[in-house]
Parts: structure tokens; C-alpha cells; sequence
């Protein structure tokens, strides 16, 4: 079996362990009874929180290209990962968040091609291009609806400019690290971005909720066809 | 993809199958949003006290004291750093941003925040920022709660630059310091517009908030301004539900006599919050009844409400089972069972000091902490007017005295919000930067 064929075979054995999950938990944080509903989409506005900083990444292809490349002209979807995660808190929480996203807007003609999802990884050392590849072949098929594009960065020097001007702080927890696993502290953020690079919400663990990530997404197409969302 | 690679990721969608999720912990040390990050369980390693400067004393500047509170240290209970920021504003509340290294503190008079790096070493905190904007951003003065969101920090106050009665909004702010966008407390429908405190529960799409009064008040000496009829008119009688995603106000409550502090219960599965009215030394239970519709209900005293007993802080235990309350004017600590929230029944109480104000317990319940300064024209004056944090350790019957921090006699000024740090690790020091690094 080729090197390629095992990678290919764990990714296979992981999404289905992952769709269980999904099937069974078919919300992150959907709320019933008594919380209040969540506004209408276009009847509420988004702060523009920060613009997206200038930095340099890479995708499958090893092909340099400016983040902001992937983080305007649509509205995108970005959250830090890196595949070696295994804090159930992290990375595999926003995973899923994502997986859930990229299915409402699959089933929403309207939205097809206005969105994207980006993953932008915290280990460039390891999440090198070509492992990122076999990420990113999983979701091919829609790419032209709504594409997930898997990025990173030559080295921590480029990255870790990004990570300070956006706000995520990231350590090396020595004590859960081993020689063969490398675990990092970083607080799970999920970045929305309207059209023009501006950071629209944050969203966290305790606010990672499919449905308002819909809700907002939709919000920021309302603003971009009504030609509104110009910071004031 | 390297064995450790396949092997890690895996493994984590493998214990996502098996339904490891994020708990649904809404709040940290039982009193911060519940978008801190880095819970303390633990020991807490320092105490940071955002201190009124006092004329005469010292350097006469408000200051941010941090303080050891681990007992194995060598320096336990002894101040181990001091921030002074320049003058006198009326300093009072603070709150740590989401990610926990930065903490903000604000000044009711001047309206001036501070933002302290309290994250890179905590045992020496240092100012990074100051934000001097809100009023003419906003309209508002007085910047008392500080609320984190992600990436944002919700700002609680208490005026405005007109009238300077109670008549409010909230702010808010990137953690960068930058001002986004400001939502009035409503004035129609019942609401009295004034704010106060701010509380989230992300799981019901809902936030609280509470209402006190305005600088006029707030400014004015005590003794005059109770004598003052009309003065005394200018308090708080509501709280209002919100919509948290929109940040429209949905449901105003009507809860006479300044409700100040709001808690919501941390125990899963809880919908509650409580908090206690100043004036009229009440508790009130904020829920939703059997058809979800959310009420404010008067549920409890505190004291001997005809002697004004004053009640200023309230702290809530990690499993929502015990309060502990502080009543300014008798210099005492309560401590009720809320087991039912409906029934708080009071189970203990101590003088704790001749004036007390702040109270915070650690998340194990087994420290309380409280100090005595409530604002600069409110305290007591004369022999009462002491000055002090208390530590204690609480064995379930009684609260032992454990350090005290003289804050007259250190020359620091006068002591109010407190917040906790945990050692600086490592790891927090420790940001990747190249691949020896591993």
C-alpha cells in the first residue's frame, strides 16, 4: 500500500467516525425552549471588527499567494486547525461547525458560489502542502459551490505575524507534547469575512453555532447586494 | 501524512464519534464571561486589585496592585507589583479580554480605560493602551462593566455626557481597543435607559443587564446625596433581556432599587440568574416559566432591609448552589443556600469589615476574597474608612482569615474589583518560532 493509499484510507476511517458524530449531534449549539430566537438574516448588522492582515500563504499546489487571496471577493469562512489536533474542544469542534455550514449552503442555490470555507493551519511544519492535498481532494466536488481550501504558511515567521494581528495566540503545551506529538494551546476562534476583508464575527466554543453562521453569512450577502457594508 | 499525523487526527474524530464535546461551562473563577478562556480550578497564583489613588498617599495615582495568593510562595499574601496610571478617575471595575492576557480597567469619572498585558507575566502586569474615546464615540460616561466576546469586550456604563443622569448604553470595543459600535439601554417600554452590569448566556441567545445610576449620583457624597429626595429618585428600577445576536433589547423587567451584579447559575442544564438590588436589599431570580416566557421574580432579603444594609456584590458558586453576598454599610459577609433559587435561605454570616465592597471566591469555593472601598464619596470616612483586602479560606462553616493587604498603610489608595491570574507557565511564554524549536 503506497504511502498516499494508508493517508487516503485513515482520512476515510476518520470521516466516518466524524459523520457518526455528526449524525447523532446534529447541532453544536442549537438552542431550544426558552432561548430567544435568532434575528432574521438582514435585520441586524455586523460590526467590522478588524480587516484581515496582510500574509503570505500556500495552498496544495505550494503556489505562494496573498491571504487576502482567499479572504475577499466572497464571504469566507476561516478558522486555525492543524491535523495532529486532537482536543475535542479545537479543531474537530470547528470541523464539524464547517461541515455543517458547507451543507446548508450547498442546499441554498442562492449562496452557491458567494461563500467559501478556509482552514489555515497552525503547524507549518508539519501541514505541509502536500499533506494538506488530501484534505482538500475530499471536497473537490462542490469546490465550484462552495470550495474549502486548506492553507499554509512556509514557516512560523510568516504565520505568526497573521496569528498576533488576528488575535489568536497560540502555544506549545511542553508537558502534553511528546517527541512524536506536538500539542498547542489556542483558543478556538472562527472568523467571518464579508467581501471586502473585514472580519464581520468571531465565533468560539461556546458560540459556534451552524445555524447563526448561516444566519450571518446570509446577513453579509443581504448587505453586499443591497451595496451596503462599507465601514463606516 | 507521517504515522503521528494519521494516528492523531484520527484519533480525533474517533473521540468526536464518541461524543466528546466542548462542556458547556458558561463562566470562569464564577463571576467572567463565558468566553474566558483558561479556567482557574486550581490555586490562583496572583490577585489583581485596580485601586482608587488616594490624595495624599503615595504616589496619589489610581494604580493596578497584583498581589501573591499562593500559599507556597515565598512572597504570599505581600504585594508583588503596582501599576500606577496617572491621576484620579473614580477607578472601579475591570475584565479580562477573551483570550485572558489582557485585562481592562475602567475609571467612572474620567472615563478613561486602561488595558493592562496581564498574560506575558502576570506577577507584573504592564499597561499597553489606553483607550480615551468612548465618550466622544458613544455619548456615554462611566465604563463599569467590562464583558468579553470573542474578539470584543462589551463595555458596561454607567452616564452619559449630557444630562449625566442614569441614562445609558452599552459599548463595544475590538480587543485592539477600537471602538465598533454603541446600543442604548431603552428608555421606552417601561426601560429606565441605565445600565450596570452585563451577563451572557450564549446557550439561550440571551444577555442581562442590570441598572444603577448616574455620575451625578455616583459622584456625590453619601451622606448628601441620601438626604437628597430628588438625587434619590435618579437610581435604577430595571433590567433588560436581550437578544444577543442582534443586540436588541427584547424583555424590560421591572426591578425596583438599583439591581447591581448578575450571575447566571453555572450548573448544567441551569436557565437562572440571580442578582441583588442595592436599595431595597433584595434578591431576584431572572427565569423562564412553563411556557418559556422569561420573568423577574423577587425571591429573597438580605439583612434588615429598613437599615439599608446596602448589599454591593454578589458571588456565585461553581455548582449554583451558595451566594455569597457583602452589605456594604454593616461590614458584612452572607452567605445564602440557593440550592432551590426560588428559596434562598441565609446560612452563615460574618462582619468581615468595617465597610466591605467586592467579593470573589475561587471556583473550588475554598477562598473568598473581599475588599472594602465601594466609590471615593461613598466610602466611610473617620476610623471606618479602612482600606483592606481580606483573604480568607471558607471550610464550609466558617470563613478563616488567612492574609490581609493594608492598602492605607502600603500608601496603594483604595481597593475595589479584583481579579485572578494563574502562575505564568512556560508554555504561555513560549510561542513557536522555528522548527528547532521542538
Amino acid at each position: 500500500m503506497t504511502i498516499r493509499a494508508r493517508v487516503f484510507g485513515a482520512l476515510c476511517m476518520g470521516f466516518a467516525a466524524w459523520a457518526g458524530f455528526v449524525m447523532a449531534n446534529p447541532a453544536v449549539a442549537a438552542e431550544t425552549g426558552a432561548g430567544l430566537a435568532l434575528p432574521a438574516p438582514g435585520s441586524y448588522t455586523l460590526d467590522h471588527i478588524q480587516p484581515v492582515p496582510f500574509g503570505i500563504v500556500l495552498d496544495g499546489n505550494r503556489f505562494p499567494r496573498m491571504l487576502s487571496h482567499y479572504t475577499s471577493g466572497k464571504i469566507t469562512l476561516l478558522a486555525f486547525f492543524y491535523s495532529t489536533c486532537a482536543d475535542p474542544r479545537g479543531c474537530p469542534l470547528a470541523w464539524e461547525a464547517f461541515e455543517h455550514v458547507r451543507e446548508a449552503i450547498l442546499a441554498q442555490p442562492e449562496l452557491h458560489g458567494r461563500a467559501r470555507l478556509v482552514f489555515l493551519s497552525l503547524d507549518p511544519e508539519h501541514d505541509t502542502p502536500d499533506v494538506l492535498k488530501n484534505f482538500t481532494r475530499g471536497y473537490e466536488a462542490s469546490a465550484s459551490l462552495v470550495p474549502w481550501y486548506f492553507l499554509t504558511t512556509y514557516s512560523y515567521l510568516f504565520l505568526n505575524p497573521v496569528l498576533r494581528k488576528m488575535g489568536e495566540e497560540i502555544s506549545i503545551d511542553r508537558e502534553a507534547s511528546g517527541t512524536d506529538r506536538l500539542v498547542l494551546n489556542h483558543l478556538l476562534k472562527v472568523f467571518l469575512i464579508d467581501q471586502r476583508g473585514w472580519v464581520r464575527e468571531i465565533y468560539s466554543n461556546q458560540s459556534l453555532d451552524p445555524a447563526a453562521i448561516l444566519g450571518d453569512i446570509k446577513t453579509l450577502a443581504i448587505e453586499a447586494a443591497n451595496g451596503d457594508g462599507r465601514r463606516r | 501524512m507521517n504515522k503521528r499525523a494519521r494516528f492523531a487526527f484520527t484519533a480525533a474524530l474517533v473521540a468526536s464519534a464518541w461524543g466528546i464535546a466542548a462542556p458547556a461551562a458558561r463562566a470562569d473563577e464564577t463571576c467572567l464571561s463565558p468566553y474566558t478562556a483558561s479556567l482557574i480550578k486550581g490555586q490562583e497564583a496572583y490577585l489583581h486589585v485596580w485601586a482608587l489613588g488616594e490624595k495624599g498617599l503615595g504616589d496619589e495615582s489610581d494604580k493596578l496592585v497584583t498581589i501573591d495568593a499562593d500559599p507556597k510562595s515565598k512572597t504570599y499574601g505581600k504585594v508583588v507589583s503596582s501599576v500606577s496610571v496617572g491621576g484620579r478617575g473614580e477607578a472601579h471595575h475591570m475584565g479580562f479580554t477573551d483570550d485572558r492576557k489582557y485585562l481592562w480597567a475602567g475609571r467612572l469619572d474620567d472615563s478613561k480605560i486602561f488595558i493592562f498585558d496581564v498574560g506575558t507575566d502576570p506577577a507584573h502586569p504592564k499597561l499597553i493602551n489606553t483607550v480615551t474615546d468612548l465618550t466622544e464615540k458613544t455619548g456615554y460616561v462611566g465604563p463599569h462593566t467590562f464583558y468579553a466576546i470573542p474578539g470584543r469586550m462589551v463595555i458596561g456604563t454607567l452616564s452619559n455626557d449630557k444630562s449625566r443622569d442614569g441614562v445609558t448604553g452599552l459599548a463595544v470595543y475590538n480587543n485592539k481597543g477600537e471602538f465598533l459600535s454603541a446600543h442604548p439601554i431603552p428608555t421606552d417600554n417601561g426601560g429606565d435607559g441605565y445600565g450596570y452590569d452585563i451577563a451572557i448566556n450564549p446557550q439561550k441567545n440571551v444577555f442581562l443587564t442590570s441598572s444603577f445610576t448616574g455620575w451625578n449620583n455616583y459622584m456625590m457624597d453619601l451622606g448628601k446625596l441620601i438626604k437628597d429626595a430628588e438625587a434619590m429618585k435618579h437610581f435604577g428600577n430595571t433590567m433588560v433581556l436581550w437578544n444577543l445576536k442582534s443586540m436588541q433589547p427584547e424583555k424590560i423587567f421591572s426591578v425596583p432599587g438599583a439591581p447591581l451584579e448578575i450571575r447566571w447559575s453555572l450548573k448544567e442544564g441551569d436557565d437562572w440568574a440571580i442578582t441583588a438590588s442595592a436599595l431595597t436589599s433584595k434578591l431576584w431570580l431572572i427565569s423562564h416559566d412553563a411556557n418559556n416566557e422569561w420573568q423577574a421574580k423577587e425571591v429573597g432579603t438580605i439583612g434588615d432591609p429598613a437599615k439599608i444594609p446596602l448589599p454591593v456584590d454578589i458571588s456565585i458558586s461553581a455548582d449554583g448552589t451558595k451566594l455569597w453576598v457583602n452589605t456594604f454599610m454593616d461590614g458584612t459577609t452572607h452567605l445564602f443556600d440557593i440550592s432551590d433559587p426560588t428559596k434562598p435561605v441565609q446560612i452563615y454570616e460574618k462582619v468581615t469589615g468595617k465597610q466591605v465592597n467586592m467579593i470573589s471566591q475561587s471556583w473550588d469555593g475554598k477562598r473568598v476574597y473581599i475588599t472594602s472601598s465601594l466609590l471615593q464619596h461613598w466610602d466611610k470616612t473617620g476610623a471606618d474608612n479602612e482600606q483592606v483586602l481580606r483573604a480568607y479560606d471558607w471550610d464550609g462553616k466558617d470563613l478563616k482569615p488567612t492574609f490581609e493587604v493594608d492598602f492605607f498603610k502600603e500608601k496603594l489608595g483604595r481597593p475595589h474589583h479584583m481579579k485572578f491570574s494563574g502562575p505564568a507557565t512556560k508554555a504561555s511564554l513560549d510561542v513557536p518560532r522555528r522548527a528547532a524549536s521542538r
